[in-house]
């Protein structure tokens, strides 16, 4: 590899990072604007105009809190858990496809860190990891509470893996591909050509093992603050409590990227060519990932402020005796289709 | 024995007896005003109507006596007398009354010190209308004096005249009398006989309504504010029976208990307003130890540790000086460590009244002084003579507290002792004396037994909390007892040292509190 | 006869409860854009309604003499023993013969109940609209006679946080405090 082809990569990379963390940012507003709006308050108003600055201050105050590590934890392992949470969200950016490719200095640059032909598994797999930073959280923390909310997770995050899994699978099967811009490529076209029409089922169950995947509400059983005080993170203060907080925030902006990417084209602007305009089609492209994304996150939101959290055997009926017989279904379905159609 | 039946309720009662305290004595009630147990019957204030059968108008159950009548004249054949104090026409005829009674009567409860304790207010709750019919306006009258700690609102009085009454029968000064009739009567006194005698304040405490007042307690406080505690008067060797009115720790009133063996219903003023003695006096809060002219004060250890060394010098030569204003216990444990000479200090003795109802102010001003001589053997007669003969230099004194005022006679001879130790509650002449001041509680805080001229035990209750770092005087003694000989045995509680007392003392024998109770034990009818 | 209630039974498309979701979040998308209820509170301030519980004052008749005669019916009254009279003769010819001496209300005991108001039979202790009477100290919570008084000439008129009082509104932490 040239360093020219180095260079890109890192300003790619560093945009990605900057990207994610900035949207954390903007995330941590956004959800405390809308919360407010949703209940007919105002929200943070004070720092910066409209409050905007809210995000920063909360940082600072984060940094200046004391650090307390327990007596009684497992230390290392205490202080690891976070980072185990917090990297794996930021990576998992790293194959998700945000632009059609632009051309600059005589070469064509696609618009993602790393072209993985396996991008689907690199993000299953990527998901996967993270679970162990909540139950290591959990585990080290000595301490009841963030137990049960680690072993809740890691019991959530295994039963509802299994039904994204398969309601990916589906999608799989119609693109042929696991990569990422394969999948895209393939409902490029018209408006009707969206996984979302072609596949609306799976689109059903993975949007909502997406959230018990991201421990939103109405899954955030792992931290439900009405029994388990705080759930995983009850020990935890100050950055370290922060790093829990912008995973979550990290997790949702990927799940929120990855649902554009498998059911609403990417970035993919309907009826229109973006290769043909050029730098211009490139720039479409990019801001149309971001509306879909943007509706995605609001949708986090908005969802986490109109239904009640699940009771758990609830949730865990939902995942094994629901959304896996329906996933199975659905590859079922899309199998036969697709056999009949290559039988003709 | 003449059988009633009052409310269908049987009773067998003597003869003689009133329709009213046959009723009281069987638990139903009969409201009324003027009536008082010590008190002539005038039957004026009408509250107490009943009706009886065969009598044609409602009649004043006070004033109706119970009498067997002839076999042929019993109602049902066997009730000589059948009453009925909650049918229609009695009910309404209390509320008649009680509306009469309230005509010229003001509503003001609100700055009244009777309200809490008014048998107005409590009878009109409990019997009255809520609405008064009248319409003209309500006569008032300025408030005036009727002696110098006696005042009376005419606009609160019902008539009753039970404060007229008292002055004739009971104090027999006949101060008080009814000025003019009907609607003007009011009670009054002549400008040259004023209400001044010394049991005036009883006319407060029985005014059932607000209209008498004592400028000791006027506006002080409210009656529900206050706990009462029954306890027993210490300015006397008569021990009247008092009941104390304290808030946390202060005491705002003393009012007289009914105890018909020792003082009636009533008290004198030498007793009633006694206790302000105790609030402006220089208490001793804490164990004092002299150095050189002035004391210091130190932990309860070091003043004990003190005394017994100050005893253990001059041990032969030691005294004891027991008082008649401790408590039996006191002077007991006392008795029991200075075995040798035992003395007290001359009586402190006032004028003896007797008034023409029996009661009764004592001479001798000390309320212990009967218990004093029971419990402490060999007493000497002349205490001053027998310190210089046995050539005493160390003493143990019991001290009498604000009454005692030391003359120079005896200023001279504690002056001249080698070591004094004085258990007081208060910076007395005696205590200023002292090489050692252990504090004690003063006369209101006490508990313990005390016994009249009379020979009666009666029980003194503490009315007040316990102050800083004083302990109850038989506490400290037994303390010094115990550091003295460390074979003696340690009481934990009051009752042991009464127990004990009872081997030592045969009339004191099986005395608890539980016995003395708040009418008080009567040791008289055994060999002292 | 005992009465037979049918119940609903739940038809195909309330099983799939996605009928049910979607309305919710219609509710709560309505919200979003509805008025906030929200008061800015020190830059502005809510207006309490009439009979509103608030700090106490004591009453005072028009020629300036305190209505309040220390009957401790108010103290009697308080579930949270927070009143505290010491009455006295009072220094006024004629009329009531008893006032407050000293008149304290621990504010921090307050429970605010009204309780006081009802049994007062001068109407002589009432409730104001005032909310905002924080302090620093327990001390300085503790009101007197002197300061329920000076309540009393700031709520007399007119409702203590209309707009003419607003700017005087800070300074009343202090001013009424013992």
């Amino acid at each position: 590899m040239d360093l020219l082809g180095f260079t890109i990569i890192l300003v790619k990379v560093l945009v990605v990072f900057a990207a994610t963390m900035l949207g954390v940012l903007v995330m941590i507003y956004a959800e405390r604007r809308v919360s407010a709006f949703m209940q007919d308050r105002v929200g943070p108003n004070r720092v910066g105009p409209k409050g905007v600055l809210q995000p920063i201050a909360d940082g600072i105050k984060f940094l200046m809190k004391e650090d307390l590590v327990p007596e009684k934890v497992d230390k290392p392992i205490f202080i690891l858990a976070p980072a185990i949470l917090l990297i794996p969200a930021l990576m998992t950016f790293a194959v998700i496809p945000f632009g059609s490719s632009i051309n600059l200095f005589g070469r064509e640059i696609a618009l993602q860190v790393a072209d993985v032909n396996v991008g689907v598994l690199y993000i299953l797999a990527l998901t996967s990891i993270s679970v162990y930073g909540i139950v290591l959280a959990g585990w080290s923390s000595n301490n009841k509470y963030s137990l049960l909310g680690g072993l809740r997770s890691s019991a959530q995050l295994i039963s509802y893996e299994l039904a994204m899994g398969l309601a990916v699978v589906s999608i799989i099967l119609l693109a042929g591909s696991l990569r990422l811009n394969d999948i895209i490529t393939d409902q490029q076209g018209s408006f009707f050509s969206w996984n979302i029409f072609r596949q609306p089922l799976a689109f059903l169950i993975f949007l909502i093992a997406v959230y018990a995947e991201t421990n939103r509400l109405p899954f955030d059983l792992s931290e439900a603050e009405q029994e388990l005080v705080g759930g995983y993170h009850t020990e935890y203060s100050s950055m370290k409590f922060a790093m829990f907080f912008m995973a979550e925030y990290a997790n949702m902006i990927t799940a929120a990227a990855l649902t554009v990417t498998l059911f609403f084209g990417g970035w993919d602007v309907p009826l229109l060519d973006e290769g043909s305009l050029g730098l211009f089609g490139t720039l479409l492209s990019v801001l149309s990932f971001l509306l879909k994304m943007a509706f995605f996150l609001f949708l986090f939101i908005w969802v986490r402020w109109t239904f009640p959290r699940f009771r758990y055997d609830q949730l865990m009926r939902l995942g094994w005796k629901v959304m896996l017989p329906l996933a199975l279904f659905n590859i079922f379905l899309t199998a036969g289709y697709l056999t009949l159609k290559a039988l003709g | 024995m003449p059988l009633l039946k009052i409310d269908g309720k049987e009773i067998e009662i003597k003869s003689g007896t009133t329709v009213l305290q046959a009723a009281e004595a069987n638990g139903i009630e009969i409201p009324y005003y003027c009536y008082h147990p010590a008190l002539e019957i005038v039957g004026s204030c009408r509250m107490c109507l009943v009706q009886v059968e065969g009598m044609p108008k409602l009649q004043v159950s006070c004033n109706t006596f119970v009498s067997d009548v002839s076999s042929d004249r019993k109602v049902d054949g066997k009730y000589d007398m059948v009453v009925h104090t909650q049918n229609d026409l009695v009910v309404q005829e209390r509320k008649n009354i009680l509306e009469f009674l309230l005509l010229n009567h003001p509503l003001d409860c609100s700055v009244c010190d009777q309200a809490g304790e008014c048998y107005l207010q409590d009878y009109s709750f409990k019997f009255g209308n809520a609405h008064s019919r009248f319409d003209e306006n309500k006569r008032v009258r300025p408030n005036e004096f009727l002696g110098s700690q006696i005042v009376i609102n005419h606009n609160r009085c019902i008539m009753c005249s039970q404060c007229v009454r008292f002055t004739q029968e009971i104090s027999g000064t006949s101060e008080l009398f009814v000025e003019a009739r009907g609607y003007n009567s009011k009670i009054a006194v002549l400008e040259d006989n004023p209400l001044d005698n010394l049991l005036a304040g009883n006319v407060a405490d029985i005014c059932p309504v607000g209209a008498l007042l004592s400028t000791d307690y006027i506006h002080k406080n409210r009656i529900w504010n206050l706990k009462k505690q029954p306890s027993v008067c210490q300015d006397c060797s008569v021990g009247c029976n008092v009941d104390v009115f304290s808030q946390t720790d202060q005491i705002l009133r003393l009012t007289a208990r009914e105890n018909l063996d020792v003082n009636g219903y009533f008290m004198c003023d030498i007793g009633r307003y006694g206790f302000h003695r105790y609030e402006e006096i220089d208490r001793v809060l804490q164990p004092m130890v002299r150095k050189g002219d002035s004391f210091v004060s130190a932990d309860w250890e070091t003043a004990i540790q003190k005394t017994i060394d100050l005893i253990k010098k001059n041990k032969s030569n030691t005294a004891g000086i027991v008082s008649p204003f401790h408590t039996n216990e006191s002077n007991f444990l006392l008795g029991q460590i200075f075995k040798d000479v035992l003395g007290s200090l001359p009586p402190i003795t006032g004028e003896e009244i007797t008034y023409p109802s029996g009661f009764r102010i004592s001479a001798d001003r000390s309320p212990n002084t009967r218990g004093m001589n029971d419990i402490c053997e060999g007493i000497v007669e002349d205490l001053a003579s027998k310190i210089k003969t046995q050539d005493i230099r160390t003493l143990f004194i019991l001290d009498d507290g604000v009454d005692r005022k030391l003359d120079d006679k005896w200023k001279k001879i504690i002056g001249k002792m080698d070591s004094v130790i004085v258990l007081s509650y208060a910076m007395t002449d005696l205590a200023k004396l002292a090489h050692v001041v252990l504090p004690g509680h003063a006369p209101l805080e006490r508990e313990g037994t005390i016994t009249n001229d009379k020979g009666r035990i009666q029980w003194l209750r503490p009315s007040l909390p316990v102050k800083v770092e004083s302990k109850p005087d038989w506490e400290i003694l037994m303390l010094v007892r115990n550091a003295l000989d460390k074979k003696t045995e340690h009481f934990v509680e009051l009752g042991e040292v009464m127990k004990k007392m009872g081997e030592k003392f045969e009339n004191y024998a099986g005395i608890t509190f539980f016995k003395v109770g708040n009418q008080g034990y009567s040791i008289n009818g055994k060999s002292s | 006869m005992a009465t037979i209630v049918k119940s609903y039974e739940p038809t195909f498309w309330d099983k799939l409860y996605l009928p049910a979701l979607m309305r919710g979040l219609i509710v709560t998308f309505r919200h979003f854009f509805r008025k906030n209820v929200t008061i800015q509170y020190p830059d502005q301030k809510h207006i309490p309604p009439e009979g509103y519980r608030g700090l106490h004052r004591l009453n005072k008749y028009p020629e300036g003499r305190i209505k309040c005669v220390a009957c401790e019916m108010c103290s009697a009254a308080c579930p949270a023993d927070c009143i505290h009279i010491i009455p006295g003769p009072s220094p006024w010819d004629g009329g009531k013969e008893r006032y407050p001496v000293r008149f304290d209300i621990d504010l921090l005991r307050c429970i605010f109940c009204g309780f006081c108001e009802m049994a007062c039979p001068e109407e002589a202790i009432e409730l104001t609209e005032i909310y905002d009477f924080s302090d620093y100290t327990r001390d300085d919570l503790v009101i007197d006679k002197e300061g329920l008084l000076e309540v009393y000439d700031l709520t007399k008129d007119q409702n203590y946080y209309t707009k003419k009082n607003l700017s005087k509104a800070s300074s009343v932490n202090t001013s009424i405090d013992t």
